[in-house]
């Protein structure tokens, strides 16, 4: 289901200031067909690009019709807000079923009903989730739908309007957070800023980079070359690479827009 | 007492020429003539008669025998070659009712008048079961004929099977196409007779003593002309001749015809008698194992005689018909004494002699005294039994045994095994997993082959304005026409995903169960959604073994013109065999699982498998089935 793969390169760490800059100020009409040409860029990113670019730990959910569909929906602005909650779970399940793809496991073989033996795998327990507050919240029904009485941790960042610096104003995790595989969840990164906040409490809580995955649904390319040039051995799951993040994502989904 | 006339067709064998001097009143050749159907029946349409299938006469009759011996010791008579033959027995049975208002509003033609009614309104005949009363008639949809058990040969408690907790009917309907998934021809009876004669009498009890689950009954009074001003006027002052060959629609006749016995689904008119007109709605038919076709003139079309495996034609003495057609126009149909006498001296009489009479000679058998003739019914259905059964064959072991060491085909896409769907499995197959869990993860599970079979439909690709105000190229489906169709019981537990995934989507379902005795499936039940053909279908069955359950259900809904390219099988899980005979039968079909295994066992279970999926997930398995 994903793609990334082999471990053969580190990720070229060119950055990119013509991007950032117009990711800066994405609504400017002049600047759309350059838009439309730098989106068709990134769409164009064969697995390989990806990979060589920024590395193994950042994996995208297979691109397959349906999950382009969702996409759209969620970011088509006329779509109403049921439909966008509706659909945005849909995406949210996914991308937290391939997250939990990423989480360690032993095989296990077990008898069937039939008598025969099935040669299965086993995960380990003892797992959390840690959300940032308010978007990441989105995603913690993502997660109980799938492991059920999972721990979930919460941290709220915020970051100061003028200077985009973003900042820990909280957080409350399970007392023995530093032994568990931790999935951070935020649905939408543009610059990475408040990940990286985020992240830097987990270790300080003493949460091995290794042990922590990244569940995300809209990724820039800004933003995924921050994130993976801090912490290169914390895994990132996303659904999309594009230089435009719905920004409006949480409002739209918690109905504050 | 009762007589048998038989008429030879001029394609039967010589053999036959014997019987058509039976026509004696006397018990004797009563007795002869009956003795010698078998056989006779038996050669009409086919070619061999084996001993089997004789052997299996003389056990049917003997159980006849049986039944009916004590009562009818002085009648039988015993014949040398052993078999007891059974009396016409209209003394002892009870007349049977057959309400046709009942089976008319029921069916769904909205033609609730009495006035409008044909008491030949087509009727679909699916499983029945014996223990019934025949004077039901509560019954919102009528999915069962009103059947007396008089004559049947089956004893009713055979069709049920109960084993530890498990009650089985086998009044299923078991497959109807070979293990390619194309269709085998359903035997069409073709049934004429003089107006009144009581072919519908005869046609009813036909299925009645047939006892076979999926009898399609159609009436030729469907196919009346719709008739303009003037010929209505005629109508009216009985002028207009119904008699006639020109009052049928013969065309539209034929091509319903042809469609049932290509096992297709067809619209088939409702005709009013009042106003003379076809009414807005249709009756769906589906095709079935056997059909009966009645009506005055089913010999007359060249064409149509084509299509009948078997034709009977029934003689009733002109003055019994006219008697029941003054009943029945008065009493029925609002018609006047007067009325009725100068349509009756006028059209029908002449017509019965001119295009009905002769077409006499194209007869298999000639029953007289339509419904009443107890004997030859049971002879007719002797004989259909016997071609029912050289039609049949053992699907699921054909199915089972074919395809090995193959490249698996194109149609199928397996999920990719990711660890995560590997553990899944891995909970969902260990035979120690508590309920609780086993729904969870097989909930967990079927989301992702479902959110995956979605992405196998068409998708076209579209701009969307954006909030941040880009344009967004990104991918809508296609059609937004999508429906799942479960196959019962196991299937159903992957609505709930379907629901989840896609919003107010319209949900069919299909009742398939394999019968313990011959280890086949048969379809029990079938409620799809209308113009299920618009439709991308999401068949769902948890698992897949021999495919016989999916195949039928694939057979089910491409004989509703649901196009093959627009049917995705999901499933938890396939054996390879399964998917080998579903796509080499069904090459578009696409077909999702999330996992495949090598083998089935002698019992049809997947190994190492699931064990019985819908079992653990309702929790209704059996102690001691392993």
């Amino acid at each position: 289901m994903c793609t990334g793969g082999s471990p053969s390169s580190n990720g070229s760490q060119t950055g990119d200031s013509n991007e950032s800059e117009q990711q800066q100020q994405p609504a400017e009409t002049q600047q759309q067909q350059q838009e439309q040409t730098l989106r068709t860029a990134v769409e164009a990113s064969t697995p390989e690009q990806i990979l060589a670019e920024y590395g193994e730990n950042l994996k995208i959910l297979t691109l397959n019709s349906q999950v382009s569909e969702l996409l759209t929906i969620i970011r088509d602005k006329n779509t109403s807000r049921s439909d966008f909650k509706f659909y945005a779970d849909r995406l949210i399940r996914l991308v937290i079923e391939e997250s939990l793809n990423q989480l360690p496991y032993t095989d296990c073989d077990v008898e069937t009903p039939t008598g025969a033996i099935y040669e299965g795998l086993k995960y380990r327990s003892g797992n959390c989730g840690v959300s940032i507050i308010r978007s990441g919240e989105a995603m913690e029904q993502g997660l109980r739908d799938c492991c059920r009485s999972i721990r979930i941790g919460k941290i709220l960042v915020e970051s100061d309007a003028n200077t985009h610096e973003a900042r820990v104003v909280y957080a409350r995790f399970p007392d023995d957070i530093g032994s568990r595989q931790v999935l951070l969840m935020y649905p939408i990164m543009s610059t990475g800023n408040t990940v990286l906040q985020a992240v830097n409490v987990l270790r300080e809580h003493g949460v091995p980079e290794k042990c922590i995955i990244l569940s995300n649904l809209f990724c820039t390319p800004v933003a995924a070359r921050t994130v993976v040039n801090a912490f290169p051995k914390m895994k990132i799951l996303t659904s999309e690479l594009h230089p435009v993040a719905p920004n409006h994502f949480g409002q739209k989904y918690f109905g504050t827009d | 007492m009762s007589s048998i006339t038989f008429l030879c067709s001029k394609t039967s064998s010589n053999n036959n020429n014997n019987n058509n001097i039976n026509d004696v009143s006397s018990t004797k050749g009563k007795a002869i003539a009956a003795s010698s159907v078998f056989p006779t029946a038996a050669l009409l349409t086919t070619t061999t008669t084996t001993t089997a299938t004789l052997q299996q006469q003389q056990q049917q009759q003997a159980r006849l025998g049986q039944l009916h011996g004590n009562l009818k010791k002085l009648n039988a008579t015993a014949k040398t070659n052993g078999h007891t033959h059974i009396d016409d027995r209209s003394d002892v049975t009870e007349p049977l009712y057959v309400d046709p208002f009942v089976e008319l509003s029921s069916t769904g033609g909205g033609a609730g008048s009495e006035l409008n009614c044909c008491p030949a309104s087509p009727t679909t005949v699916p499983a029945k079961s014996s223990l019934e009363s025949p004077m039901r008639r509560s019954g919102r949809r009528q999915r069962t004929t009103s059947i007396g058990n008089q004559t049947t040969t089956a004893n009713p408690s055979e069709c049920i099977i109960r084993s530890n907790n498990r009650t089985i009917y086998t009044a299923g309907r078991p497959p109807w196409y070979n293990c390619a998934g194309q269709q085998v021809e359903p035997f069409v009876i073709g049934i004429c007779g003089g107006s009144a004669s009581g072919k519908t009498t005869v046609a009813e009890k036909i299925i009645e003593s047939l006892d076979v689950p999926w009898v399609t009954l159609l009436s030729m009074d469907c196919f009346y002309k719709i008739l303009n001003e003037k010929q209505h006027e005629q109508a009216i002052i009985n002028e207009y001749n119904f008699d006639h060959p020109d009052a049928f629609d013969i065309d539209l006749l034929i091509d319903v015809l042809t469609k049932l016995k290509e096992g297709r689904k067809v619209e088939v008119p409702v005709y009013n008698f009042v106003t003379h007109g076809r009414e807005s709605q249709t009756k769906t038919m589906y095709g079935a194992n056997v059909i009966i076709f009645e009506g005055i003139l089913t010999f007359h079309s060249p064409e149509v005689l084509k299509l009948l495996d078997m034709k009977i034609f029934v003689d009733t003495d002109p003055d019994i018909r006219l008697a029941r057609r003054l009943k029945r126009d008065i009493s029925q149909r609002g018609r006047d004494l007067k009325g009725v006498l100068k349509q009756y001296l006028n059209m029908v009489k002449p017509s019965y002699a001119n295009y009905i009479a002769p077409t006499m000679a194209h007869a298999d058998i000639i029953v007289p005294r339509g419904g009443e003739n107890k004997v030859a019914i049971a002879l007719i259905v002797q004989h259909v039994h016997t071609q029912l059964q050289l039609r049949g064959f053992k699907l699921r072991e054909t199915l089972a045994n074919s395809y090995k060491d193959q490249p698996m085909p194109d149609s199928l896409h397996l999920l990719h095994p990711t660890p995560q769907i590997k553990g899944l499995h891995t909970f969902i197959r260990c035979k120690n997993t508590s309920r609780d869990e086993f729904i969870f993860y097989s909930k967990r599970l079927i989301r992702l082959v479902i959110e995956y079979a979605l992405s196998l439909f068409p998708f076209k690709t579209t701009c969307v304005e954006t909030p941040q105000g880009v344009l967004y190229e990104g991918k809508r489906m296609e059609s937004r026409k999508i429906c799942g169709v479960s196959i019962l019981r196991a299937g159903e537990t992957m609505e709930q995903a379907v629901c989840d995934v896609c919003k107010d989507i319209r949900i069919g379902k299909i009742l398939i169960q394999t019968n313990l005795k011959t280890g086949e499936p048969e379809l029990y039940y079938l409620r799809l959604p209308k113009d299920i053909k618009d439709y991308k279908v999401i068949l769902m069955d948890a698992t897949v073994a021999t495919g016989a359950a999916a195949m039928m259900a694939i057979r089910v809904l491409l004989d509703h013109d649901v196009p093959e390219e627009n049917i995705i099988l999901a499933s938890l899980l396939m054996a390879e065999i399964g998917v080998h005979s579903i796509a080499y039968a069904f090459p578009k079909v696409k077909i999702v699982t999330s996992a495949l295994d090598p083998e089935i066992n002698s019992k049809f279970y997947v190994i190492p498998g699931i064990g019985n999926f819908g079992d653990r997930y309702f929790g209704t398995e059996p102690s001691d089935e392993y």
